[in-house]
C-alpha cells in the first residue's frame, strides 16, 4: 500500500501526539482541594491557607485552592454529585446557585449534612442565624455561611446635601419619593432617584424581602401571590411607569448604568455590602461623593434593611476525610483575621457575631464621605430578613418579575400609575405566577415524595 | 469471507453504536423518566410530554423560535440572494473585496456578536440609538431595544452575521448558471426579472433548497445569541428559544428526563420540516 506524503504526515502526527499524551504526567494532588468561585475570595484566603499549610507538616493536610467561575463550578460540582466524577474536599457555593443542589431527594444532596455539628458546636448562635437560610433545606443545614450581606441605600451626598436635604428625616419609601423628587430636575437635565427597573430582578428581590414578602414560606410552599408582594410590585410600577416616574434602568456591572451614576443622572442605589466593595473598585470617580443610609421602610417602624447575595462553604459527602475538611472550614470562616481582611478587601462583613465589635468596622471610609460604612452595615446585620432555599426560587423570582412587567404594561395601557389602583391587577398577575410555580413544583416527583 | 468485512466495518459500527445509537435509545427512555442523577430515576410515562405541552414556557419558546425561523428564511435568504446577484456582476469594481466584507461577520463567534450587539443596542447610549437620534429628530432619548424589541434585535444580529455566509452558497450556485441560457433569454427579449425567475432560479433551486434546510435547522437550534445578548431568556421570556428551554430544564434544573422530552419534540419537529421541505422541492 502506497501512502502519500500528506497521509504520512497525518499518521506521524497521530503517533507522536499519542506518545506525548501517554508520556505526559498525570496530575496527582495531595491534600485537600478547595474550589472557590471568586478570585477576590482566593486572594483573601491566601494568607490563611498558607499559614494552615505551614502549621500542618503532613502534605495530606495541605489545602490547595482552585478558582472556577460560578456557573462552571456549580455544573462541575452537580455533575460530580450526580455521576460520581471527582469533587473537591471543600467548596464555596453562591446563593443564587444553591437551589440547584436541593432539587432531588434529600439523601441525594451531595453535601454533608452539618446540622447536628453546627448545633453541637454552638455555631448556630455564634453565627448570625439568618445567614444559614440559603443553605438550609427541608430543615437540614448544608453549609457554613460566609457573610450576611445587609442592604443599605447609597446616595449621591454631594447632590443631595447641596440641595439642603436631610436624609435622616426620611423614614419610609413615601418620604423618600416626596423629599427627593425636587432633585429630579437637575442643571444637567432629567435626573432619576434610583436604579430600579422591571429588568432588574435583584432590586425586586431586595424590596420584596425588605417588605416581608418573598417567594416561599419556611415549609417551602410558594407565597408568591401575597398582599405584601402585590403592594411591592404595585409600588415599583408607580416608580417606573407614567409621566412622573422616578426610577431608571441603570444596571450594575454595565457601562451605561455606571455612566448614569458617574454623571449624577441617578442619585441612589440599593447597596448590599459586597456591592459597596465592587463600587469602590469599579467606580472610583464616585469616591467622596457617596453616603449610605438605612433603606426607607415600607411603613413607619418597618424594616430598614434587606439582604442580597451570599456564599457558603460546603463539604461534599464524598470528601475522604470529613474531619480534616471541617477543621479547615472552621479555621477559615471563623477566623478573626479573615473577618477583618474580608471587610478591608471587599467591604463584606462577617456573619460571626462576636467579631462585630472589631474596630475595623468603625474606621471612616473615604469613599462614603468618611462614614464608618462597616459599622452601618453591622448595625443592620441582626435584622436582615430570613431567606429560604427552594430550588424553585430562581423560577419564582422570574415569575414575579414577569408579573411586574405585565403590571407595568397594564398600568401604561390603563393610564393608572398610583400603587393602590394597581393592587387588584397585581394580585391577578401574581396569581398567574403562583399557579406557574405550583404547577412546576407539583411535577417534581422527588420533592413530592422526599 | 468470514469475519473480514465485519472487522473493516467495526470502527464505524462501534463508533455509531457507542456515540449515536445507544445515546439515542437512552435519551428516548430518559424522556419517559424523571431523574436526579443516574441513581435516582422514576418512570413517569408520558408525564414529561404532558407537562411540557401544559407549560406556557414551551409555547413561548416555540412561538419565538418559529418567528425567528420564519424571519431567517423570508428575510435573510432573499437578502443573501440579492447580495449574491449584485456581487456576481462581472463589471462590478472591487467585488472580491465586497464579498470578503459581507462574509467576514460569519467568521466571528456568536458569543462575540451577542456581546457586541448588547453594547450597540443599549437603552440610552447604544450606538444604534445614538445614530437614530442623530438622523431622526425627536427620536426618544431612551429606546429599550432589548426589552421591547427582543425579536427584532435578534433578527438584526443574525442578519448581520449570516447574510454573507448564505451569500457564499448562492454565489457558488450562480457560477453554475449557464451563460448561454441567459444570453438566449436576453435575445428572446426577457428582462432582468424574467431572466432571474425563469433561468437563474430554476438552475440554483437545488442549492436554494439546501440553504433553506440549513437555515431551518440552524434557526430551530438558536441558543447562544439570545442567551448572551439577553443574559438568559430576557424580559417575559421574549428571547426564550426551544434549545434554551431544553438547556434551562436539563442543566439549570437538573431534569434531564424533561429535557430529553423537549429534545425529542424538537427532533421530530426538525424531521417533519425537513420532510415537508424535501416534498416541496420534489414537487417543484
Amino acid at each position: 500500500m502506497q501512502l502519500s506524503p500528506g497521509s504520512w504526515s497525518i499518521l506521524t502526527l497521530a503517533v507522536l501526539s499519542s506518545i506525548l499524551l501517554l508520556l505526559s504526567p498525570v496530575l496527582h494532588t495531595t491534600g485537600e482541594t478547595f474550589w472557590i468561585f471568586s478570585l477576590d475570595h482566593d486572594l483573601m484566603y491566601e494568607p490563611v491557607v498558607t499559614e494552615w499549610n505551614q502549621s500542618h507538616p503532613d502534605p495530606q493536610d495541605h489545602v490547595r485552592t482552585y478558582v472556577i467561575g460560578v456557573a462552571p463550578l456549580t455544573r462541575r460540582l452537580q455533575s460530580g454529585f450526580l455521576s460520581g466524577t471527582p469533587v473537591p474536599d471543600l467548596t464555596e457555593v453562591e446563593s443564587s446557585m444553591a437551589g440547584n443542589f436541593f432539587s432531588g431527594p434529600l439523601d441525594a444532596v451531595g453535601f454533608t449534612d452539618l446540622t447536628d455539628l453546627i448545633h453541637k458546636e454552638g455555631l448556630d448562635t455564634k453565627i448570625n442565624p439568618a445567614s444559614f437560610g440559603p443553605w438550609t433545606n427541608r430543615g437540614h443545614i448544608f453549609g457554613l455561611p460566609h457573610d450576611v450581606h445587609p442592604v443599605l441605600l447609597a446616595y449621591r451626598a454631594d447632590i443631595v446635601e447641596a440641595a439642603g436635604i436631610d436624609v435622616s428625616k426620611i423614614e419610609t419609601w413615601d418620604d423618600f419619593i416626596r423629599v427627593m423628587s425636587p432633585l429630579m430636575k437637575g442643571d444637567q437635565g432629567q435626573r432619576y432617584l434610583m436604579n430600579v427597573w422591571e429588568t432588574n430582578p435583584q432590586a425586586l428581590e431586595i424590596l420584596l424581602l425588605q417588605a416581608g414578602g418573598g417567594f416561599f414560606d419556611q415549609d417551602l410552599k410558594p407565597i408568591v401571590n401575597s398582599d405584601t408582594n402585590a403592594k411591592v410590585i404595585s409600588t415599583i410600577v408607580s416608580w417606573i411607569a407614567g409621566p412622573n416616574r422616578v426610577c431608571v434602568n441603570a444596571p450594575d456591572f454595565d457601562a451605561e448604568g455606571n455612566y448614569l451614576f458617574l454623571h449624577g443622572d441617578v442619585l441612589c442605589s440599593l447597596m448590599p455590602d459586597w456591592l459597596a466593595g465592587v463600587w469602590m473598585k469599579d467606580l472610583p470617580g464616585l469616591g467622596g461623593k457617596m453616603k449610605l443610609m438605612p433603606l426607607p421602610a415600607w411603613e413607619k417602624g418597618g424594616l430598614r434593611t434587606s439582604v442580597f447575595g451570599g456564599t457558603m462553604l460546603g463539604i461534599p459527602k464524598r470528601a475522604p476525610d470529613f474531619q480534616r475538611s471541617w477543621e479547615f472550614a472552621k479555621h477559615l470562616y471563623l477566623s478573626r483575621e479573615l473577618a477583618e481582611h474580608l471587610y478591608r478587601a471587599v467591604g463584606i462583613i462577617t456573619p460571626v457575631r462576636e467579631f462585630w465589635d472589631d474596630p475595623v468596622y468603625d474606621q471612616p471610609n473615604p469613599y462614603f464621605s468618611g462614614q464608618p460604612s462597616g459599622r452601618l452595615y453591622v448595625q443592620m446585620a441582626p435584622q436582615v430578613p430570613l431567606r429560604t432555599s427552594s430550588p424553585y426560587k430562581p423560577q419564582a423570582l422570574v415569575a414575579i418579575n414577569d408579573a411586574l412587567i405585565r403590571l407595568k404594561q397594564y398600568a401604561v395601557r390603563e393610564s393608572k400609575f398610583d400603587a393602590p389602583s394597581l393592587m387588584a391587577q397585581a394580585h391577578v398577575e401574581l396569581g398567574v405566577a403562583q399557579a406557574e410555580i405550583e404547577r412546576k413544583m407539583a411535577a417534581n416527583a422527588f420533592l413530592q415524595n422526599p | 469471507m468470514g469475519w473480514t468485512p465485519f472487522v473493516f466495518l467495526s470502527p464505524f459500527l462501534l463508533t455509531f453504536c457507542v456515540f449515536l445509537a445507544y445515546p439515542l435509545y437512552d435519551s428516548a427512555i430518559l424522556a419517559f423518566s424523571q431523574t436526579y442523577g443516574p441513581s435516582h430515576s422514576v418512570w413517569v410515562g408520558f408525564a414529561n410530554f404532558k407537562n411540557m405541552f401544559q407549560d406556557p414556557d414551551f409555547w413561548t419558546a416555540l412561538k419565538n423560535t418559529s418567528l425567528y425561523t420564519l424571519a431567517s428564511v423570508t428575510i435573510q435568504l432573499p437578502l443573501a440572494l440579492l447580495l449574491a446577484l449584485i456581487l456576481n456582476q462581472p463589471g462590478l469594481k472591487g467585488r472580491t473585496l465586497f464579498r470578503l466584507i459581507f462574509f467576514l461577520p460569519s467568521l466571528v463567534g456568536l458569543v462575540f456578536v451577542a456581546m457586541m450587539f448588547s453594547l450597540m443596542l443599549g437603552d440610552r447610549d447604544g450606538l444604534v440609538n445614538v445614530f437614530l437620534r442623530s438622523v431622526i429628530p425627536g427620536f426618544p432619548g431612551e429606546f429599550p431595544w432589548l426589552q421591547n424589541y427582543v425579536m427584532a434585535s435578534l433578527i438584526l444580529a443574525s442578519l448581520w452575521m449570516y447574510v454573507g455566509f448564505n451569500m457564499v452558497y448562492f454565489l457558488a450556485a450562480l457560477q453554475s448558471v449557464s451563460q448561454d441560457a441567459l444570453d438566449a433569454a436576453a435575445i428572446d427579449g426577457a428582462n432582468a426579472i424574467q431572466r432571474f425567475w425563469y433561468v437563474i432560479l430554476p438552475e440554483i433551486r437545488p442549492v436554494f433548497g439546501f440553504v433553506v434546510l440549513l437555515s431551518l435547522i440552524g434557526s430551530l437550534q438558536l441558543f447562544e445569541l439570545p442567551y448572551v445578548l439577553l443574559n438568559g431568556a430576557g424580559p417575559e421570556r421574549r428571547g426564550l428559544t426551544l434549545v434554551m428551554y431544553l438547556y434551562q430544564n436539563g442543566f439549570d434544573r437538573n431534569d434531564l428526563g424533561f429535557a430529553s422530552a423537549i429534545g425529542w419534540t424538537l427532533a421530530i419537529l426538525l424531521m417533519g420540516l425537513a420532510l415537508v421541505q424535501r416534498r416541496l422541492s420534489r414537487n417543484e
